[in-house]
């Protein structure tokens, strides 16, 4: 068995979800999706976002504070041996309790058992450091690999996926910038790893790993275009070679070209697939173009760069929705599904474009300005 | 999984015929490629850049002609804004207005946000409001509290609100509560408290009174998120701290029948997250110093574990059925 959770339940899930869809459209009756629950049950606890954060909190609380008591145990040994068989051990309680969650609690991804898996994780990897001690760095990103692909592949967990992927990048970026060649094909060879990952990950069907698949293809493009980002290389290679301030590097114009093809790649390739994961990091690696070359090429205020970049994002929004007022070529302004957090926006106006307490008279045009920089990465 | 195979498999549960299957199969490979929420975001975003970067252009440029212009430029747009919100706007009802215009609340947020520009500008240059701030602040938040409820707006309410809060001296923003505060002074802390219990209760009122039902969310969280804060806040630092933490609890019990109520299980986990924060604190207040760091790894242990617990039911405690 190298699924954690019931496959078959998550199987139901997502066809219960789809099913959903199409009840909301009036494809199916109320009576065809009753039928529905009953043909494909699934019994997972799942509860809203709001409760797993308050379960997860609340689990790592436990985790640590129990590891914090059996510790109290190991006080005399204080080798950094006795450590690790101190990890070892609770990482053994922490996937225990995790096992028996899932089987007995039927939790699905609900906070506690999220937080047990890291626990786990995180014990596991951290006794590698503490019994291989003074080692090069690479050798432990490898080790960790180890553990991470494994429960990866056990337990689908989104967080676990993320790290996973950064651990595989970072191997490979260390054992590179060992050499002076390696530094200089670095961004090439974080760009095939990055496209190849995306190649590998699109391809899989599973449902079980439905989301992990989501979240990897998203950060396989969005390296994909950082490896390549003129930005990035620059500093990057300033960075790598110690250099006081960040010079034009090799094969320029090519970073150049990757910097504004990459994004607009994503975007046509996205709107021609029907493809969101593309369309949308295709939208944010734009934004990330842009900032790259006006770092290099435009000298203007910021407050002017904010009043230009927000006039044209306005216009483009306005003028697309005009001409999308129709579908056109598959592609539509519908609006496909309520938005989940739908209040979110509210919450944004009021840290983004509240006002500053006024008591000491300060101009509070000026408090409007802090939010900029947080509106960009919004 | 594929429509076509989820497909197959509700025919073959006989849960659906073949030929409803083809029109599912043929609706989804006709269904356009939805932007709504990108475009959407986008335009938000612009909005959000072009308010931060105006309201300190125009400062920048003071004392040259294009300066005069950028005002002027200001002013129409945002008389523009409003007067074309006005034309296109639905008569008032306590309920939610589902207004067809699709640019209509967009085209409002911008109005409030160069308004706040302009009249933050005019203050700075002519001293309209001479020294009295107050008064500077109150305008807009009137303003904006008007055309919230006028045109049914939960952005330009929380706008309001933030406007409201200033008034009285706070950031009530919900990542800034804490940083920009200066809760040190025990009378922000009072008006945190006031300000906050206040907001909580319009909220509670609207949902109840069914006035503009969907605002009650937006005024339970940005009061609740204040008042909770603040009462910890008070529980630490404050004299006599026993007020501060019956306070805290309070609103804590408030919010977790609030969750119950609004179905918004955020309301749950604020309740829940500062009440276990007051009584921990009470608890090694009561047992004294060298007691409470002996027994602290067991107590976090397995109060957490009593918590999750009590989240794990929270169903049955809450009684919510769903």
């Amino acid at each position: 068995m190298i699924k954690a959770y019931n496959n078959t339940w998550v199987t139901n899930l997502y066809i219960r979800e789809i099913a959903a869809g199409w009840v909301s459209k009036n494809l199916l009756t109320s009576e065809q999706d009753a039928q529905i629950q009953k043909a494909f049950p699934e019994h997972f606890y799942r509860p809203g976002i709001f409760v797993a954060i308050g379960l997860f909190l609340f689990a790592s609380i436990a985790c640590s504070f129990f590891a914090g008591f059996l510790s109290l145990f190991f006080l005399d040994g204080f080798s950094d041996g006795a450590f690790g068989i101190f990890s070892i051990i609770c990482a053994i309680a922490f996937l225990a309790a995790l096992e028996f969650v899932i089987r007995d609690r039927k939790l699905y991804h609900s906070g506690i058992d999220n937080a047990l898996l890291y626990a786990a994780v995180g014990a596991v990897i951290s006794s590698f450091f503490l019994i291989i001690e003074g080692e090069r760095p690479w050798l432990y990103c490898f080790l960790s690999l180890f553990i991470l692909v494994p429960a990866l592949l056990r337990y689908a967990d989104l967080l676990v996926a993320v790290v996973t992927y950064f651990t595989a990048a970072a191997l490979i970026a260390l054992i590179l910038t060992e050499s002076a060649l390696g530094k200089a094909l670095l961004p090439f060879a974080l760009m095939i790893f990055s496209f190849l990952s995306y190649m590998l990950v699109s391809r899989s069907t599973s449902i079980y790993y439905h989301k992990c698949q989501q979240i990897l293809e998203m950060l396989s493009l969005a390296t994909l275009y950082l490896a390549g980002n003129y930005f990035v290389v620059r500093e990057g290679n300033a960075l790598l070679n110690d250099l006081p301030a960040s010079t034009q590097v090799a094969f320029a114009y090519l970073f150049y070209f990757f910097t504004a093809a990459i994004p607009i790649a994503y975007i046509c390739l996205g709107l021609k697939k029907h493809n969101r994961i593309l369309f949308v990091t295709g939208l944010l690696t734009l934004g990330g173009s842009i900032v790259t070359y006006r770092t290099y090429f435009l000298q203007l205020t910021i407050s002017q760069e904010l009043t230009l970049a927000g006039t044209f994002l306005i216009i483009v929004a306005v003028l697309a929705i005009r001409y999308l007022k129709n579908p056109k070529k598959g592609i539509s302004d519908e609006p496909e599904a309520k938005r989940k957090f739908a209040y979110l926006e509210a919450i944004v106006a009021a840290e983004v474009l509240g006002q500053a307490p006024q008591e000491n008279g300060i101009q509070f045009g000026e408090g409007n300005f802090g939010g900029g920089g947080a509106g960009e990465a919004y | 999984m594929t429509t076509q195979s989820i497909l197959k498999e509700l025919i073959n549960k006989k849960i659906i015929s073949g030929h409803q299957a083809e029109a599912i199969s043929s609706f989804e490979t006709n269904k356009g490629f939805s932007v709504h929420w990108e475009l959407r975001s986008i335009l938000f975003l612009g909005i959000l850049l072009f308010s931060s970067g105006i309201g300190v252009l125009i400062y920048e440029n003071i004392d040259t002609i294009g300066h005069q212009a950028i005002i002027a430029a200001i002013a129409i747009l945002t008389i523009v804004c409003f007067w074309s919100v006005f034309r296109n706007s639905l008569p008032y009802q306590h309920s939610e207005l589902k207004n067809t215009n699709k640019f209509a609340s967009y085209v409002l947020l911008l109005g409030c946000t160069t308004f706040l520009a302009l009249e933050g500008y005019l203050q700075f240059q002519y001293e309209i409001f001479g020294t009295k701030y107050g008064l500077a602040v109150l305008i807009p938040t009137i303003l904006f509290f008007f055309s919230a409820y006028r045109f049914d707006h939960t952005g330009v309410l929380s706008m309001a609100i933030t406007g409201l809060a200033s008034w009285v001296g706070l950031t009530i923003a919900p990542l800034s509560v804490l940083t920009k505060n200066d809760f040190t002074d025990q009378r922000l802390v009072w008006s945190a408290i006031i300000l906050g219990t206040l907001l909580a209760l319009t909220g509670w009122l609207s949902d109840s009174k069914e006035i503009k039902k969907h605002f009650s969310f937006t005024y339970l969280f940005l009061g609740g998120n204040l008042a909770l804060i603040a009462s910890l806040i008070g529980s630490f630092r404050g004299e006599p701290q026993i007020v501060f933490q019956f306070a805290g609890l309070l609103f804590s019990a408030f919010y977790i029948l609030t969750a119950r109520r609004s179905q918004s299980l955020v309301f749950l986990l604020m309740g829940v997250v500062t009440a276990y924060i007051i009584i921990s604190y009470m608890l090694a207040k009561l047992l004294g110093e060298a007691l409470a760091v002996t027994l602290a790894t067991l107590y976090f242990t397995f109060s957490s574990i009593g918590v999750i617990l009590f989240l794990l039911k929270y169903k049955k405690f809450l009684g919510i059925n769903r």
